[in-house]
């Protein structure tokens, strides 16, 4: 389906237009990963790295949360290697990273200590530098904590809060940043206290997680996870303390993306995660999973222009806590991949009715599975291990991976994996693509791997 | 009741909207609380030539609230003692230190804690002055290095620039520290409660029937006020003693892998599972024998202090492990006795209350919410979070 895996770079515009193109079932030579915003601009056909932000682990290496390059070229020397890593300092609760909409730089939140680090990608692909940190991220934001999710909008970062500095519940908010790392300003979440003007359902929790946009609709999603108390604390622990688990998220918000103001507050029980947009152009509708009843929900604009919330399928068994986390919806919205964390297996969903997601194939990764990426085109699918630092299973079960498959639309074929533990690195949580098309750069392939240098992040 | 009754959070949101009080304000206040204690409490001691002042008060409170006292910047007093959530945590049985590690116990209230004779629920440390050390450095709650490193830490603040001197009349250090965090503590009197009015103040109005017959029963039948005690002119419904009503010998002994968790995965929706299933996402759970561990008397194993049932209705969950949900449940458990071992407390025995009595006693508990708790909610908030970049 893809005619072209020649490299260009997509602008916003560029990608506006490609989606209102009649034939976009067929980009012309379509971009990289599935699930970022529509205002960034691609990389198209073959990632050059994997930029996978890693936790640092007690006892292993320098213990520092870092970010780890892996070479993804098929044909180089160093390919399924790792070519760089660079210590930011700290454990962070390194969580989730995003690109600014040109793509230059990587902001990688550390949901802890609410410091982000802004790295340069575009200098040299292959070795990101720690270009800013931004570490008054609390104070600057009225005591947002927990900076989750960067999402880029036009010359704008827009970062999801978990928690506050109050009493490290669930009660947070939006912080938006300019691109160059000031703030904007904080847009709380709505509650049923303080609704903002948002139509609100049976609770309006004012909890935070992930955020997407569908600029054509003029709508930005938000949902809804838990507070610091929740997702620092040892899991077990957890999920027995009745008080606790009665502070997981349960709604999903609908927000006018232009005047950042809360429309809606759906009822989505059950800790709704990541949020994926549908890309067709009349698809007005996205899903997200619910963590803990695992479920797939599909949340949709109705024929009156009313955005709603469906649970449309469950994943695996629900009474066994599988634990959906990470999702990512092919480009041509036929496919909806699910990883859950419990039973470390990959779930595909054919989609094609988004109103009834039917299981196509199911895989086992590992002990534990987390995060996942897709190529644009489908065809290659990267998979980490790491959920947080005190969430991740212990002892033998507690595999610390990065592992690299191809899927022929049947099928999974691997093609290499990295232990993260005994390369002494950490535990691997999001992955980003870099490549240097993206910045007019060419690189020739290195004809010999070199070693890994474990970079200590200064900023230059 | 988890939290404040939704008619008490929305008057102290309405409170706290209308703007922080005049800083003076609070501190003036809060030493008249001092002076002259709300109805219901005994006068508090205060040390020896370290009198209350409003410098005093004022340094210690922002010192409570600031984050950037542990040692990467997320952890303050406040955190683990929530003025909204009755000063300790509702949302948590045990309580969640830096780094998400784990802290065996449920975090008690401050509220009265002036009046403590002991502190923690094992009584290991004796006073308000030296409390305050310990969490600071413990490495699962506040983390630090030292107690030097912290003290280094809040003379490179410049917002503390002067503070010491003006207050102690010497430069930053740790006496002065425990000393400033202990003197605005000795500040959050809460009392003045419907009991109060009613019991103290002879406002026959002022509390229910239900009340005074839950009294009745506290003082009487039950037999609650061998160990929550009551005087003529105030109570702080403590004996300051140690005592084993089973909670923390049944952790120790009496559970089973295949003993069930109740797991709500969203509201009204629960997934039972075996504890033995946590295991491989679980760390080992801590022990706790109590006492014990402080005085090494096997007599002392599974004791815990006597808490001050004063404001019991803001502070859930309850006992040393957070392990009891609500009011009501707490009264179930004594009327059936605890849990029997071998060290239980001769108090503790089958009560015979009915449904409707343990109802009264339930709401003469509640009776005990102080007065001026929004008082010292707003108290407690007219101070800005101390946050890393400020
Ligand atoms: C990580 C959560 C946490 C933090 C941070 C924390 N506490 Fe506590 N606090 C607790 C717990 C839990 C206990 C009971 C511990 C025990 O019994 O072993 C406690 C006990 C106390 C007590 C004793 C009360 C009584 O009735 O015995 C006081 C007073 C107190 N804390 C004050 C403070 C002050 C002051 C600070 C900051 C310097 C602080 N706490 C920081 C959780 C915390
Ligand atoms: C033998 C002494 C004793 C008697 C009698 C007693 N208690 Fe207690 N009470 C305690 C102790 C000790 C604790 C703390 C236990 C722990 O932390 O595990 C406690 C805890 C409580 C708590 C929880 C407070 C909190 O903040 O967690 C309540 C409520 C309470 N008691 C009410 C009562 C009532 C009502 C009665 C009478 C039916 C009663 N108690 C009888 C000693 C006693």
């Amino acid at each position: 389906m893809i005619r072209s895996i020649g490299k260009t770079v997509f602008t916003a515009a560029a990608v506006a237009a490609l989606l209102s193109a009649p034939a976009w079932l067929a980009p012309p030579a379509a971009a990289d990963e599935t699930c970022m915003s529509p205002y960034m601009a691609k990389i198209t056909g073959q990632e050059d790295f994997v930029y996978v932000w890693t936790l640092g682990a007690n006892g292993i290496g320098d213990e520092s949360d870092k970010l780890v390059t892996i070479d993804v070229r098929p044909g180089s020397a160093s390919y399924g290697k790792v070519v760089a890593s660079l210590s930011v300092g700290g454990q962070n609760e390194a969580h989730h990273s995003g690109f600014t909409d040109d793509r230059r730089y990587l902001w990688a939140a550390g949901l802890d200590t609410s410091k982000i680090f802004i790295f340069d990608v575009h200098s040299d692909p292959a070795k990101p530098r720690l270009h800013k940190t931004i570490d008054d991220f609390v104070s600057k934001s009225g005591g947002v904590v927990g900076p989750h999710t960067t999402y880029a909008l036009p010359g704008r970062m827009m970062i999801t809060g978990l928690s506050n500095d109050k009493d490290h519940g669930g009660r947070t908010a939006l912080v938006e940043y300019t691109n160059e790392g000031e703030l904007v300003a904080t847009h709380w979440m709505p509650t049923k206290d303080d609704p903002r003007g948002a139509e609100v359902g049976k609770v309006a929790d004012g909890y935070g997680y992930d955020i997407r946009a569908l600029p054509r609709r003029n709508v930005m999603i938000t949902s809804s996870f838990t507070g610091w108390s929740n997702y620092m604390m040892d899991f077990g622990k957890m999920l027995a303390d009745g008080e606790a688990m009665k502070r997981f998220g349960q709604t999903v918000a609908i927000w006018d993306l232009h005047t950042r103001q809360p429309r809606k507050v759906l009822d989505v029980p059950g800790a709704p995660l990541e949020i994926r947009f549908a890309w067709g152009p009349n698809h007005n509708y996205a899903f997200t999973t619910t963590a803990l009843t695992s479920k797939i929900w599909l949340i949709h604009e109705d024929a009156k222009g009313e955005w709603q919330a469906e649970a449309v399928a469950d994943v695996g068994d629900p009474s066994k806590i599988p634990l959906p986390v990470d999702i990512s919806i092919s480009y041509d919205d036929t496919e909806l991949w699910v990883d859950s964390f419990m039973d470390g297996t990959v779930r595909v969903y054919d989609i094609t009715d988004p109103f009834a997601p039917k299981e196509k194939y199911k895989k086992v990764i590992g002990k534990q599975l987390n995060m996942l990426s897709s190529s644009w085109d489908n065809k290659r699918k990267y998979f980490t291990s790491s959920l947080l630092a005190r969430w991740d299973k212990r002892g033998d079960d507690n595999e610390q991976y990065f592992k690299a498959f191809d899927w022929n639309g049947s099928e999974l074929v691997h093609k290499f994996s990295i232990d993260f533990t005994a390369e002494k690195l950490g535990r691997p949580h999001q992955m980003r693509f870099g490549a240097y098309s993206l910045y007019g750069k060419r690189a020739d392939l290195p004809t010999k791997a070199e070693p890994v240098h474990h970079a200590a992040a200064k900023i230059e | 009741m988890r939290r404040l009754a939704p008619a008490v959070t929305a008057t102290l949101f309405g409170i706290l909207l209308g703007g922080p009080a005049l800083a003076g304000d609070v501190d003036q206040r809060a030493l008249d609380r001092v002076k002259a204690p709300p109805l219901g409490l005994p006068p508090v001691a205060i040390p020896a030539g370290d009198p209350v002042t409003a410098e005093k008060i004022a340094l210690g409170r922002k010192l409570f609230f600031d984050r950037r006292l542990s040692h990467n910047g997320t952890i303050s007093c406040a955190m683990c003692h929530v003025p909204e959530q009755g000063f300790t945590v509702n949302e948590l049985a045990t309580a969640v230190g830096i780094e998400g590690r784990t802290v065996r116990r449920n975090a008690p209230t401050v509220l009265n804690a002036g009046y403590q004779r002991s502190m923690f629920h094992d009584g290991r440390d004796t006073s308000l002055e030296t409390q305050v050390l310990a969490p600071l450095v413990d490495r699962n709650e506040m983390g630090n290095p030292s107690l030097g490193y912290v003290i280094a830490v809040i003379k490179g603040l410049s917002d503390y620039a002067g503070r010491f001197e003006k207050a102690f009349g010497q430069p930053a250090a740790v006496a002065p520290l425990g000393r400033a965090i202990a003197a605005w503590e000795r500040t959050l009197l809460a009392a003045n409660s419907p009991f109060d009015r009613w019991h103290f103040g002879g406002d026959a109005s002022a509390v229910s029937d239900a009340v005074k017959r839950g009294y009745a029963l506290f003082s009487g039948k039950a037999g609650c006020t061998v160990c929550h005690t009551v005087e003529d002119d105030h109570a702080l419904f403590t004996d300051h003693q140690f005592h084993a009503t089973g909670i923390g010998y049944r952790n120790a002994y009496a559970t089973s892998p295949d003993d069930p968790v109740r797991i709500q995965v969203a509201p009204g929706k629960y997934i039972v599972v075996k504890r033995r299933d946590l295991g491989p996402i679980s760390e080992p759970p801590p022990a706790d024998v109590g006492r014990y561990e402080v005085t090494l008397d096997p007599e002392d194993r599974w004791k815990y202090k006597t808490p001050s049932l004063r404001n019991v209705a803001l502070t859930a969950p309850y006992m040393h492990d957070g392990s009891l949900a609500t009011l009501r449940d707490v009264v179930t458990f004594y009327n059936v006795g605890g849990i029997p071992h071998p060290g239980l407390s001769p108090v503790i025995r089958p009560l015979g209350l009915s449904h409707a009595e343990i109802g009264d006693i339930v709401a003469f508990l509640e009776s005990l919410t102080a007065g001026n708790i929004v008082e010292l909610v707003n108290d407690a908030r007219s101070i800005k979070v101390g946050n890393v970049g400020d």
